[in-house]
């Protein structure tokens, strides 16, 4: 039997590799969503689940970001 | 967040007050808030209502008339207490020295700066001489627009009742003192005041105070070295005339008699009457009349005729001595800016006992050197006082010690008991205070109860904590009286032109991966020690020895300093290095061609003076501390001889390991340094460290033993260095920079950007990717 699976072909960084492979493993964004390792820089995802994927990825930018103008007192 | 945080801090200082207040009197059952009642004026919400557009500007073409000249006049005054001047004015100059005397500087980038016009440095204002009328009149004329009225009357509340009271230590007895009789009487009627009052003779119950006479003369300091300013005749055409004239007035010292009043308090409740007395609005300003002071002995001190001061280094000392007594404050100048001579100086013009505070033994003696060196004081003259070198004190004019060693509670040795002693029984002149900030109030108020001084001048780089902390100096010392601004003393080749850049180093795959499913304390640990930045690192004190610089490279972490100082075979010094290994490895570093790099902990932060370093590489950092940035900066500051050719001579890396926490500290760290116009420039990518062989951690192989080695270690690797009386407790963080070589040639794979101040309201596409 044939499966078919629609797919995003995600190319990134090797750290955010881990980073999105972590989120798979830990089920973060509730289940599985990597199709296929390809490499270092290259990942097969699930293509529904892109838009949850790029609010978590902001979510970690914003976190590690400061905003500059925060009053100091 | 921000809003319940300072609330619980107000609780704090609440409780604070109280305890003071159960130890040395009777509780009344006060529980007024200790924070004074000036300090809670604020002209911040003067304008609400303003209309502001989607990146927080604000439009006040409603409130505000524009004057038909304009151009020619330097500044804008806020309604809510901002001012911003243009640097650009010809003017500029004596704006910005009067702006210095009643504001405070929130952020100087190269062309319009803005300040800050608060209760407490409008009490600086007051206390180094400008009245009330002064001020809102040289303001009106500055200003481009008409005067907010909220503002003058906010300038008016803060300053009317201030400066009319001052404390006055004479013949080691305390005295409140004033030109006006009647603010004693209401300050008298006071019950706390009055519980402090100190009544010598029974029979002298009476309400009578004591008479005498001021006579206010300026001073001068050692040779008259300014040179006077060539007239600007070409430039003058373009100011207005009213304002020339004030321009012109503003040199002229008045010599005038003053006829004051004054009544005696307990020297044990100085400090409730010093918060007290701020509490209902007026301050006390701590002088000392020197010059009329004859029970305690002039020393025979100078300074010699080769100690000329820098311009700005005049001025701040001008503010101290300004009425021809010596005022108590604080003094902010960058590191390197030359601190230790403002201190001789003073020290020098009050003439009697000195007593200088620092905060280590290496310190202690580069305050003896300054003193050799600018001065006419000898061996014989100056007194160290640490555990390693302790001598004779009897006869001496001044004594250099440190801050715990006067504090120190525990048994003495017997020489040193007799040296407290000493201490203790004598009236000292001055007491300047190095590297203010750093110390714990509560520290400070016990070097206060047990030493007897005068004045106290504060001298400090940053005069900022992240406790909020400071406005305990206020009370304690006294107000700011000069804060000098960073990119001036650059401009002028009096401080190093520094390269600031935050260096990005990538997590490798192996490391990020640890890094995501570790406890919060490892996460440090790992990227500190993530291998992409010992290969930046390495790169950058390769190419930089090449070019024969002196490297500094910090690491908070001391198990990151032990690795990275023995893999690449140089010395390191951490806190349980002993002294004489410190100096063997500093006499190296400044003479010996072969040492040119030295790993160091954070017990460099301050006071290790090394004027030869230009080069500072930061691994590890302690957490987001704003001071430790600015003072570690302080230590490549140094003006570098010999370097006018080059855009920069210094350079300032922090490597930051990419998608960390480290990011944020970093950002964090580099807020006040921004605020003083200096300008991050982020490096993402050296160019031929991919080819360069003889990095080391070039293979998985050895990341991966790397890795096993990091995870391997104890929780108590994984925290920052300990450095005892440091106060509060060491957040987890580190913050890394690489830079990239290829922007000191022009630049080719870097990403160049300028921080700004954002609006709060933050637009969507700045928001994203850092």
């Amino acid at each position: 039997m044939v499966n078919v699976l629609k797919g995003v072909l995600v190319e990134c960084d090797p750290a955010m590799k881990q980073f999105l492979l972590h989120l798979d493993e830990k089920l973060i964004l509730g289940r599985k969503f990597i199709l296929q390792e390809l490499d270092e820089k290259h990942l097969f995802i699930a293509s529904d689940i892109v838009e949850t994927l790029q609010a978590k990825i902001d979510d970690l930018m914003d976190r590690i970001s400061f905003p500059l103008h925060e009053k100091d007192n | 967040m921000s809003k319940s945080k300072g609330r619980k801090r107000k609780n704090e200082d609440e409780y604070d007050l109280q305890t003071i207040l159960e130890d040395d009197i009777s509780n009344d059952g006060t529980t007024e808030a200790a924070v004074p009642q000036a300090s809670g004026r604020n002209a911040e919400k003067n304008d609400d209502g303003i209309q502001e557009d989607e990146y927080g500007a604000k439009d006040y073409r409603m409130h505000l008339e524009l004057k038909t000249d304009h151009s020619s006049r330097p500044l804008y005054v806020a309604p809510n207490g901002h001012i911003f001047l243009e640097t650009f004015s010809p003017v500029y100059k004596n704006a910005h020295d009067f702006l210095i005397a009643i504001s405070e500087p929130v952020c100087r980038p190269e062309h319009i700066h803005e300040y800050k016009l608060t209760a407490y440095s409008l009490y600086a204002a007051v206390s180094v001489g400008l009245q009330t009328h002064d001020i809102i009149e040289y303001l009106r004329r500055l200003c481009k627009t008409s005067i907010p009225k909220g503002i003058e009357e906010f300038i008016k509340l803060c300053t009317l009742s201030y400066g009319k009271v001052k404390l006055v230590l004479k013949h080691n007895r305390y005295f409140i003192e004033s030109p006006h009789p009647e603010i004693l009487q209401k300050l008298l009627k006071d019950p706390v005041i009055q519980q402090c009052r100190l009544k010598r003779t029974e029979e002298n119950m009476g309400e009578e105070f004591i008479k005498s006479q001021q006579n206010m003369k300026g001073v001068t300091f050692g040779q008259k070295t300014t040179v006077e300013e060539p007239e600007g005749n070409n430039e003058k055409n373009q100011v207005p005339e009213d304002l020339q004239k004030l321009i012109d007035n503003e040199e002229e010292e008045e010599e005038v008699n003053l006829e004051t009043v004054s009544f005696e308090v307990d020297q044990e409740k100085i400090e409730i009457i010093q918060k007290r007395c701020i509490e209902i609005d007026h301050p006390l300003l701590a002088e000392y009349d020197f010059r009329n002071d004859t029970i305690n002995k002039d020393i025979n001190i100078d300074l010699k005729p080769a100690a000329v001061l820098r311009p700005y280094q005049e001025k701040s000392l001008r503010k101290m001595f300004g009425n021809g007594r010596a005022r108590s404050g604080v003094i902010v100048l960058p590191c390197g800016a030359g601190k230790s001579l403002v201190g001789v100086t003073a020290c020098c013009t009050v003439r009697k006992r000195a007593l200088v505070l620092c905060n280590s033994g290496v310190s202690v003696e580069q305050w003896k050197q300054q003193f050799k060196m600018w001065s006419t004081a000898d061996d014989s003259m100056i007194c160290r006082f640490t555990s390693e070198a302790k001598d004779k004190p009897m006869g001496c004019g001044i004594l250099i010690t440190t801050y715990s060693m006067i504090t120190h509670t525990q048994k003495r040795s017997w020489e040193a008991e007799q040296t407290m002693k000493w201490l203790q029984e004598q009236e000292w002149g001055i007491m300047v205070l190095d590297e203010v900030h750093t110390i714990p109030a509560k520290m400070f108020r016990r070097v206060l109860t047990i030493v007897q001084s005068h004045c106290k001048l504060g001298l400090t780089a940053t005069l900022l904590r992240e406790d909020d902390k400071i406005a305990d100096l206020n009370f304690l010392i006294g107000p700011k009286l000069y804060e000098a601004n960073w990119l001036e003393l650059q401009k002028n080749g009096y401080i190093a032109r520094v390269a600031c850049a935050e260096v990005w180093c990538p997590m490798t795959a192996e490391f990020y991966r640890e890094y995501l499913i570790a406890k919060v304390s490892k996460r440090m640990l790992l990227y500190v020690m993530n291998p992409n930045k010992f290969r930046m690192c390495q790169y950058l004190i390769q190419y930089h020895e090449r070019r024969g610089d002196k490297i500094i490279v910090f690491s908070d972490n001391v198990f990151a300093l032990k690795h990275y100082a023995k893999k690449m075979n140089k010395p390191y010094i951490y806190g349980p290095t002993l002294q004489n290994e410190r100096i063997q490895i500093l006499q190296n570093f400044k003479f010996n061609p072969k040492v040119n790099t030295i790993f160091v902990s954070k017990v460099a932060d301050t006071s290790f003076d090394l004027p030869e370093a230009n080069v500072l590489i930061q691994i590890s950092s302690h957490g987001g501390s704003r001071r430790q940035e600015a003072q570690r900066l302080g230590r490549i500051l140094r003006a570098k001889k010999g370097s006018f050719a080059e855009e920069y001579n210094a350079f300032f890396y922090t490597l930051v390991s990419q998608d960390t926490m480290e990011m944020s500290y970093s950002r964090k760290r580099q807020r006040f340094l921004v605020n003083q116009g200096y300008s991050y420039k982020v490096i993402t990518h050296l160019s031929g460290m991919d080819e360069d062989q003889s990095l080391f951690y070039k293979t998985r192989e050895e990341q991966g033993q790397l890795l096993q080695q990091v995870l391997a270690a104890s929780d108590i690797d994984c925290e920052d260095e300990k450095v005892p009386g440091e106060i509060g407790g060491s957040r987890p963080g580190t913050s890394r920079k690489t830079g990239g070589f290829s922007s000191l040639s022009g630049a080719d794979n870097e990403v160049y950007f300028e921080q700004k101040k954002k609006s709060s309201v933050q637009h969507p596409l700045f928001k994203r990717f850092r």
